[in-house]
């Protein structure tokens, strides 16, 4: 076929338009060899998942190469006929996208699913067909693979479900790999095993893999390489080790020095405090919900009778994976769910028997950023009106004075003022996180529940809104609970951890501690799937220690 | 509000064009009927009793003698009188009604919706026959009747959409922003429950016309000699075998073309107000 020199993909000059409006992406140039992991960085909007659709020639309506070729084993893949163009996708080329669980057919059992993608591209036998199916979902680490073979996507978790898709990538032996986020929005210990997973599959087999993300952790663990896009241009390139010590351009450096572990330069003075009042703000004592699922089959207990306190001026984080009822949790303290048990005094006050009227006045002192910055906005309110919305808690009628409150309250979250105008989806993800900050600390609160603040985000973002949060901690005094997964965030901003698994806390203690000398297995193994950038390279070995606990 | 218009003028095509020029043309005869029609609707002249379409009488006339061009003039303003005063009083029902039920979810709400069905269950003639002969055969009566039969319309409308963004996150955050139940469901979930309300709206104002038209065809709408499309083609159905065609026929375009404009303005409204169209990711 082609000559054994060329690589694996070779992208030359690729420029991608949409219509007549400027290219989202301008002059490509990189080639992946077999047997090489490639990473891309690049935040959203930078043309990282166009290039993964031009590489299989799927382009969105409206998008065209405009100039520049893509080749895959010296082949151009938008001059081969459409019949090899279909042998190419899936065949020898196949990509992994974000969420799993969208990309899989609901009414059809993942085992058909993937025997599909096999029958489409090396006709085989029904029962051939079906043995190397079970064959690839035991590969890719899934548990009982016959049964396994007969679900619906709706019966998997997140996690299982992209390893059917990892399954249904490697099913029918392509050569090169396109993973476009294929990690986002899991949490990190199914993240890490789900890359580990496809790392070794990809040295074992040989193969070609790009690897897009933005998380630079993911980078410098598994990648050999690292290309780094911005605004459709790949202004980096270069192997992982050259570039975490000396990344060339001024974009690459921003994005290191936002993903680097914030060492925690927390404002010392305040840490005495908390211990000195005797009274602690919020005091919660044996907190249960259970939920009914199943119609009345099952019983789930997303809160399984957990207590803790906090201090005015604490900040305590709730760590746990997704389904550890951190979330839950927080939604009974702010009375969004009803807790079947237990007690919850805020500031001495019992709320949790509070009628929803009575409660209402507390609100004023007890707020919450939500997890999804979009969807926790009303999509038909302007921003202006979404942040003087709280303000008739506090009981300022007045229509000047609120204004000046709402403008005041933008500047306080560094938002343009120009934004007030504007319409949620007008903003970006940061900004509109910004704004439900601003809600939030629109009533002057006592105490806020941050509900997974940095999830979703860039990484420059991300640093950004932790920044934001640290200064606002510090100049309010804000008493806070941060529920999340992202471990190092809660370094830097919380003086204590509770970890929770199953609804039941499993260990808490004060940050450094806990990080420094972690006692329970869990919370040995929620650390470990950290991939803090500067960790050591060893690394990028298979983490063998997750496997223990699963 | 620019993005609006933007919008509108891209979904703008050949069924938006037609579908406003038909209401144009319907309201041009609403406000001008007496100028425009060349007879009174309602002077019968047995001496030129089933006049074939000539110059006197464009489009012929009836068994009294009647102009049929001047009754099908002037049968609109009772044709879109009656159906979009009954989608409009059914909206206005409807429409909180909907909130309120799917807002609150408990016997209370459980009961009207019970009801619903039941009023939706019945064939819609039989139960507009039955209501009108009991309620008299009056234009307005046959106006509320309609209404009451659209309102579980609406109101299911509301209902399926309060049901999903009860749910949203957005609604916890107002909860939270402190929120009452009220200011819920009229600031945060109306607004963004109406769209496919406002689709709704164009397309039963259609389905009014034709069941109007309908309930006077088989006699239980409004009576003679007040001009109204349906009672104009029930008439003329009656000497059809003679080969008295136009009778039934011009009234029956009329309607054709009516439910032919609300329907195309529906599916204007749903390309400009679909959600899919409007959100720029």
């Amino acid at each position: 076929m082609a000559p054994e020199r060329s690589p694996l993909l070779e992208v030359e000059d690729l420029t991608i338009a949409f219509g007549d409006g400027a290219p989202v992406l301008d002059g490509l140039n990189f080639a992946l060899n077999r047997n090489e992991i490639v990473g891309l960085v690049g935040e959203t909007g930078a043309g990282k998942s166009i290039l993964t659709r031009a590489i299989i020639d799927l382009l969105p309506k409206g998008g065209a190469i405009t100039a520049g070729d893509i080749r895959v084993e010296g082949q151009s893949v938008g001059k081969l006929p459409e019949a090899r163009k279909r042998a190419l996708r899936g065949g020898e080329v196949a990509l992994i996208g974000t969420n799993a669980k969208l990309l899989l057919d609901p009414v059809a059992t993942v085992g058909s699913q993937v025997g599909r993608v096999l029958k489409a591209h090396r006709p085989a036998s029904r029962t051939e067909i079906r043995s190397r199916v079970i064959d690839v979902f035991r590969q890719v680490g899934i548990v009982n693979p016959e049964a396994r073979y007969e679900a619906f996507p709706h019966e998997l978790s997140g996690g299982m479900a992209q390893r059917v898709v990892i399954a249904m990538a490697l099913i029918a032996e392509p050569k090169l790999i396109l993973a476009d986020d294929a990690t986002l929005g899991l949490d990190a210990t199914i993240q890490a095993q789900v890359l580990d997973l496809l790392v070794s599959k990809g040295r074992e087999l040989g193969l070609g893999v790009l690897l897009i993300t933005h998380d630079l952790g993911i980078i410098s663990h598994y990648c050999d390489r690292v290309g780094i896009i911005q605004g459709g241009r790949l202004i980096e390139l270069k192997p992982v080790d050259q570039f975490l010590d000396k990344p060339e351009t001024e974009y690459s450096r921003l994005l290191l020095d936002a993903a680097k572990v914030r060492p925690a330069p927390r404002d010392q003075s305040g840490d005495d405090a908390p211990a000195a009042s005797i009274q602690p703000l919020l005091d919660v004592k044996e907190l249960r919900k259970t939920f009914v699922v199943d119609g009345g089959q099952a019983v789930v207990r997303a809160v399984d009778g957990i207590s803790f306190r906090l201090c005015k001026g604490e900040t305590l984080a709730l760590v746990g994976e997704s389904g550890s009822g951190k979330t839950t949790a927080g939604q009974c303290l702010l009375k969004l769910l009803q807790a079947d048990s237990g007690s919850v005094m805020f500031d001495g006050t019992e709320i949790l028997g509070l009628r929803e009227h009575e409660f209402r006045r507390m609100r004023r002192r007890l707020q919450v950023v939500f997890q999804e910055p979009y969807v926790a906005l009303n999509p038909r309110w302007q921003v202006v009106d979404l942040i003087s919305e709280p303000l008739a808690l506090t009981g300022q009628r007045g229509g000047a004075e609120r204004a000046a409150e709402v403008t005041r309250l933008i500047d306080l979250v560094h938002l343009p003022r120009r934004v007030a105008g504007l319409y949620p989806h007008q903003l970006t993800a940061g900004e509109q996180k910004r704004v439900g900050i601003a809600r939030a600390l629109a009533t002057g609160p006592d105490f806020v529940v941050f509900d997974e603040p940095t999830t979703a985000l860039d990484i420059r973002v991300r640093a950004q809104i932790i920044d934001l949060v640290r200064e606002l901690q510090a100049r309010m005094g804000l008493s806070a609970l941060f529920i999340t997964h992202d471990l190092n965030s809660v370094r830097s901003l919380a003086h204590n951890v509770a970890v929770m698994r199953h609804g039941k806390i499993v260990e808490h203690g004060e940050t450094e501690q806990i990080f420094a000398r972690p006692k329970e297995a869990y919370t040995r193994m929620l650390l470990a799937a950290e991939l803090p950038i500067e960790a050591n390279r060893s690394g990028k070995a298979p983490k063998t220690e997750l496997e223990f606990v699963r | 509000m620019k993005a609006f218009f933007e919008n509108v003028r891209r979904h703008f095509g050949l069924a938006a064009g037609i579908g406003f020029s038909l209401l144009a043309i319907q309201i041009i005869a609403i406000a001008l009927a007496p100028y425009i029609a060349p007879y009174s609707p309602i002077d019968a002249d047995p001496l030129s009793s089933l006049q074939p379409p000539s110059v006197a009488h464009w489009f012929g006339t009836d068994v009294s003698g009647m102009d049929i061009l001047s009754r099908v003039i002037y049968a609109t303003r009772i044709n879109l009188l009656i159906s979009v005063s009954s989608v409009i009083a059914a909206f206005i029902v409807g429409v909180p009604v909907g909130l309120l039920i799917g807002y609150y979810r408990n016997i209370f709400s459980n009961l009207i919706m019970r009801v619903f069905d039941f009023i939706q269950s019945f064939p819609v003639f039989v139960l507009g026959m039955a209501l009108v002969s009991v309620l008299g055969q009056e234009v307005w009566n046959v106006a509320i009747v309609l209404g009451v039969l659209f309102i579980p319309m609406f109101a299911r409308l509301i209902r399926a959409e309060v049901l999903s963004l009860r749910e949203r996150p957005f609604i916890s955050a107002a909860r939270c922003s402190g929120a009452s139940d009220l200011s819920i469901m009229f600031r945060h979930i109306l607004p963004n429950a109406l769209t496919p309300v406002i689709v709704q709206v164009s397309i039963s104002i259609g389905m009014a016309i034709l069941l109007t038209a309908g309930l006077s065809f088989i006699g239980a709408g409004v009576r003679m000699p007040t001009p109204e499309w349906g009672l104009m083609v029930g008439n003329g159905a009656q000497q059809m075998i003679l080969g008295v065609w136009w009778v039934a026929l011009f009234p029956g375009l009329a309607i054709v073309f009516s439910v032919l404009c609300f329907a195309l303005l529906g599916d204007f409204a749903q390309a400009v107000t679909d959600p899919n169209a409007e959100t720029i990711s």
